[in-house]
């Protein structure tokens, strides 16, 4: 019964997400909650592996600039119509990422996870260097992509739709992971590596392919981005600003968790993008940010999924405790 | 092309890379004894720049001279990071935290570094920053020479430390297994409070030289941080004789491919070397860890 | 208890969702209708890059745009509405960028839009406010890119960055034989703005200087020293720097100084033109001989330029040959709308993105202002500027009245 329970609450969820480009017709507010629904879908992807596994990757804006790249060289080279029909280019900016997964996970997972974290981000700044200075990619002029026609009014609409089935799939993969054997093998990589080795994991493959899973939606966040963005720059989608974000998201609402880079995603980004556009003042925005960023790392340093669950729960056998006491009270007199 | 030109580029290296070097031994210590990776070590850098420019701006004091004062003060300042933040962190996900706090760290120093000095860029200036000397046929300038030898010292004096003092010895024993120097009585918390700020002291002299050859506001600090990052992963993190060679390696290797094909592929260049060495040796030149390979 | 946390999971997606449904859910955008009620203002809307990379220009430029509406509603405001700017701060993001013109346009239902700094924000912010039907009046979106997107709603009034060392490249090739130089060194960072125009004064120069030295430099090198030896290795006569900012400027004649290499002329396409902050960086001693292409000086004659200096340094301090150009630049933005708007009698868009393609000549702080049909400003004149002594002037075109004699040779570093 509860069972059902839960899952018309995501199915709620999934309708209230499908009506929002009818409550939320402003295009600035679209254009937010295209952003959010991509880096939200970013997170859970990355969480997937990363918080399954434990090895924390900080070079996923290569995989997301992979995915711009795709989209903007296909859509040019290949004289894609500007509407549409680009759309069918986000997953193959998605395959493209997962291919580059695969030779940069064969250097990048042999080593002890703290290295690991490092490595990703030199190899983050390889990706971006080769945008910066290939002739194809454009320098750092980047990429102008065809410009699509549509109205103002409901440009975003076919983003959102796109975005928030990144997302569904992002999750129901997440999800269907974390249920499967392989999942279970991930987890035992994270709690301890050298005795899953020794239960039998084939350890190596796990990781690799937890890694090109999740490079996959990360990429196709990039092509969509690219898309919706009509320009791209190569400091700017190899952005090791994406790469903190989408780990503070996971960080924020629960690293390891289904449900805490989903939370993390839609709070801070969201919140985030609204907050820079309302009160926008360099200097103390940055000062304000990092003091909130550290006292959540410090206090719920499980993120909010955990912190409120345990508070729940606490307050539950709190209640239960008095429930009893008072019970007891009554059997007495 | 000539071979002054090269003479010049990789004398030139070996100079500014030691001043890097001195730079990326303090994260890799850091890295070493505490498993935390501080991405703040850049804007530490700007900082201490900052510091030797307020010195010699307001009071005249030279920035070699001001280092008797920056030193301690950013020493200081990393003892207060670790108590109040770094040293809070805990459970398998210490690492990664480590990243996010330094990373916010570095957001609340760069945001009150623009609100003090404004993102204007300025740079460190002395009577000899820019006076020469010819060797080779090729000038060198004073100011490069008296960094090399103030980074030589400072290294020398971290390796006299850990190798010739008890404390030193204490903190090669963290380094090498930290539950078993715990277990031998070594008190780590203490040794990684005092490491942090042994690491974060070093950018006081580093920061100085880079902003006595380089103009820089607060922005500055990711070119170097990520520069510092791929410098300890080449020497193997946590290897404080890796991080020497490395650094030293980068900007040499840099100036050399600058000068004899062309300034766009040498960090390329460096990265190439990079990608290679790990593919080899994932743990990098002189890393401890062996490969995990399944 | 475990099934208890799977509830309170998809309670809490569920929760999360419709707040931000909630939060997000307002009015809906509005276009330009053109008219404005009797009384209230005419909002004008601006992102800007307050913070990251580009904030040194962006907070020029806010100075720049700020003189402008004191100016204009001083004089009784814009047909009789008071001119209010509606600034955010992109930090230099392009993705933010976007997010702010949409913000700017159907939230706060700004009435007009002024372009962000730098060709790389320009160029989406165009492209956005354009679906809206907004034009897009900018003054430092003057790289190729930005005219080769086909938009119709953008118009640079600051001359396009092609042209800017046409004057040097005259001025070098004219001098007589025995005086010219023999030889010269090409250096540029691979950066949209600064590789077109070192790449034109190649082709302008030609073959009757020797180019001795020719390299591409990464734009987000830190340390300049090797590639600038290597170009004082080279003993070129004249120096063609393209650099985009004073720290690099300042590290090539930090370097050229320690090789003991004075070239007879060097010019940096910017850097030596962002005033007090150049001699800040560098030291007044060394900038002696410096040049720099633009389309305006702090010691222009013309009239509104004056007035406009003089109005700077009351409110900022400083001397006119430290105001930076980013000033005029933003302040033409403003005159030419304003010229727009009093000659469209109102505040459509479309009148005013047909009106600027109309071919009119107008006027501003830099010069002329003429639109073609990719929206370059071509009627203006390009300048080449000098420091000599503490003072920064005209020296090219040489037929230019206000030009004076070039200090050429460069004197030796330091004197």
């Amino acid at each position: 019964m509860l069972k059902k329970k839960v899952n018309l609450l995501w199915l709620v969820a999934l309708a209230i997400a499908l009506f929002v480009p009818n409550i939320i017709t402003n295009p600035a507010y679209r254009q937010i909650a295209v952003i959010t629904l991509i880096f939200t879908a970013c997170a859970t992807s990355w969480n997937m592996f990363s918080g399954y596994s434990g090895y924390v990757a900080l070079g996923s804006a290569a995989f997301y600039g992979t995915g711009a790249y795709t989209m903007a060289l296909l859509s040019l080279h290949l004289h894609v119509h500007a509407g549409g029909d680009m759309f069918w280019l986000v997953p193959v900016g998605g395959l493209a990422a997962m291919l580059m997964a695969i030779p940069i996970g064969l250097i990048a997972l042999r080593v002890r996870r703290h290295t690991f974290v490092v490595i990703t981000i030199a190899i983050f700044f390889v990706f971006q260097l080769a945008a910066i200075n290939f002739g194809f990619t454009g320098g750092t002029g980047g990429l102008t992509l065809p410009y699509i026609p549509w109205m103002i009014q409901s440009y975003h609409v076919p983003f959102y739709y796109v975005a928030l089935t990144m997302l569904v799939f992002a999750i129901a993969l997440s999800a269907s992971v974390r249920r499967s054997r392989f999942g279970l093998q991930l987890l035992a990589i994270r709690d301890d590596e050298d005795r899953a080795l020794g239960l039998g994991v084939k350890v190596f493959p796990v990781k690799l392919t937890g890694f090109a899973m999740s490079a996959f939606t990360i990429g196709m966040g990039g092509a969509l981005y690219a898309m919706m963005q009509g320009q791209i720059y190569p400091q700017f989608v190899f952005d090791p600003i994406f790469d903190i974000s989408i780990a503070l998201m996971a960080f924020f609402g629960g690293f390891g968790t289904l449900l805490g880079p989903i939370l993390g995603g839609l709070v801070l980004e969201s919140s985030q993008q609204y907050l820079t556009v309302t009160y926008s003042n360099g200097s103390l925005y940055l000062i304000l940010f990092g003091v909130l960023f550290l006292l959540v790392v410090l206090f719920m340093p499980q993120g909010i999924v955990v912190f409120i669950r345990d508070w729940w729960a606490k307050r539950q056998d709190r209640l239960a405790a008095a429930n009893e006491a008072v019970g007891a009270q009554g059997g007495n007199s | 092309m000539n071979s002054s030109a090269l003479i010049h580029a990789v004398i030139d290296g070996v100079l500014t890379g030691s001043v890097y070097a001195l730079m990326a031994t303090g994260l890799t210590l850091i890295f070493g004894v505490m498993d935390i990776i501080n991405v703040a070590q850049g804007i530490f850098v700007i900082l201490g720049a900052y510091l030797s420019y307020a010195l010699s701006v307001h009071w005249g004091i030279d920035p070699f001279v001001g280092l008797v004062i920056t030193i301690p003060t950013l020493f200081l300042v990393g003892i207060v990071v670790e108590r109040a933040f770094i040293g809070r962190l805990k459970g398998p996900e210490k690492t990664a935290m480590s990243i996010l706090v330094t990373y916010a760290i570095s957001l609340v120093i760069e945001g009150s570094l623009n609100m003090i000095f404004s993102v204007n860029y300025v740079q460190i200036s002395a009577s000899y920053v820019n006076k020469t000397f010819r060797i080779f046929g090729v000038y060198f300038a004073y100011i490069y020479v008296y960094g090399f030898i103030m980074a030589a010292i400072l290294l020398v004096a971290l390796y006299v430390m850990l190798y010739r003092t008890r404390f030193g010895a204490s903190i090669r024993a963290s380094l090498a297994d930290q539950t078993a120097a715990a277990l031998v009585g070594i008190d780590v918390k203490r040794v990684s409070t005092i490491c942090f700020g042994i690491g974060i002291a070093v950018t006081a002299a580093g920061g100085m030289v880079f902003g006595a050859t380089n103009a820089f506001n607060a922005s500055t600090s990711y070119d170097l941080i990520s520069r510092l990052l791929v410098i300890i992963v080449l020497g193997g993190m946590g290897s404080l004789g890796g991080a020497l060679l490395a650094g030293i390696l980068m900007v040499t290797l840099e100036d050399i491919v600058g000068v004899v094909w062309s300034p766009v592929w040498s960090i390329i260049a460096f990265y190439i070397v990079l990608v290679i060495v790990l593919s080899i040796r994932p743990q990098g030149l002189f890393g401890k860890q062996s490969a995990r390979v399944a | 208890m475990k099934r208890k946390g799977k509830l309170f999971r998809a309670c809490g997606v569920t929760s999360v969702a419709a707040a931000t449904v909630m939060m997000m859910a307002t009015a809906s955008g509005a276009s330009s209708s053109g008219s404005i009620a009797k009384g209230a203002p005419v909002k004008i809307g601006i992102s800007l890059s307050l913070s990251g990379d580009f904030s040194a220009d962006g907070l020029a430029y806010q100075q720049g745009y700020k003189l402008w509406a004191a100016d204009v509603n001083a004089s009784g405001g814009l047909l009789g509405h008071k001119v209010v700017l509606d600034i955010t701060s992109d930090a230099s993001s392009p993705t933010q960028v976007v997010t702010n013109y949409q913000k700017l346009i159907s939230v706060d239902h700004d009435n007009l839009t002024f372009g962000p700094f730098s060709t790389l924000l320009t160029l989406p912010a165009a492209q956005t406010v354009n679906r809206y039907g907004y034009a897009m009046i900018e003054g430092a979106g003057g790289g190729p890119s930005v005219f080769q997107a086909g938009l119709k709603n953008v118009f640079d009034v600051t001359l396009p960055v092609a042209y800017d060392l046409k004057p040097f490249a005259t001025w070098l090739t004219s001098l007589p034989a025995s005086t010219r130089p023999k030889t010269i060194s090409y250096v540029t960072s691979n950066d949209p703005f600064t590789q077109p125009v070192v790449q034109e004064a190649q082709k302008l120069i030609g073959k009757s200087v020797k180019t001795v030295y020719n390299k591409v430099f990464p734009a987000e090198a830190t340390d300049y020293t090797s590639i600038a030896d290597a170009v004082a290795a080279a003993k070129a006569q004249v120096v063609v720097l393209g650099s985009v900012d004073v720290p690099t400027v300042s590290a090539f004649m930090q370097a050229f100084e320690q090789a003991h290499y004075t070239p007879k002329a060097f010019i940096a396409t910017a850097g030596p033109d962002q005033g007090a902050s150049f001699i800040k960086a560098v030291g007044a001693g060394n900038a002696d001989g410096m040049m720099v292409p633009n389309s305006w000086y702090g010691g222009s004659k013309n009239a509104a330029s004056r007035k406009m200096v003089a109005e700077y340094v009351k409110k900022y301090g400083g001397t006119a040959a430290g105001v930076n150009a980013d000033i005029a630049e933003a302040y033409s933005v403003g005159q030419v709308m304003a010229q727009a708007v009093t000659a469209t009698k109102g505040f459509s868009n479309t009148a005013i993105i047909k009106y600027l393609h109309s071919g009119a000549t107008l006027s501003s702080v830099q010069g002329s202002v003429k639109f073609d049909a990719l929206g370059e400003n071509t009627a203006q004149t390009a300048y080449t500027f000098q420091w000599q002594g503490a003072k920064f002037v005209e020296v090219n075109p040489v037929s230019d009245p206000g030009a004076v004699k070039v200090l050429f040779p460069k004197p030796a570093w330091g004197k």
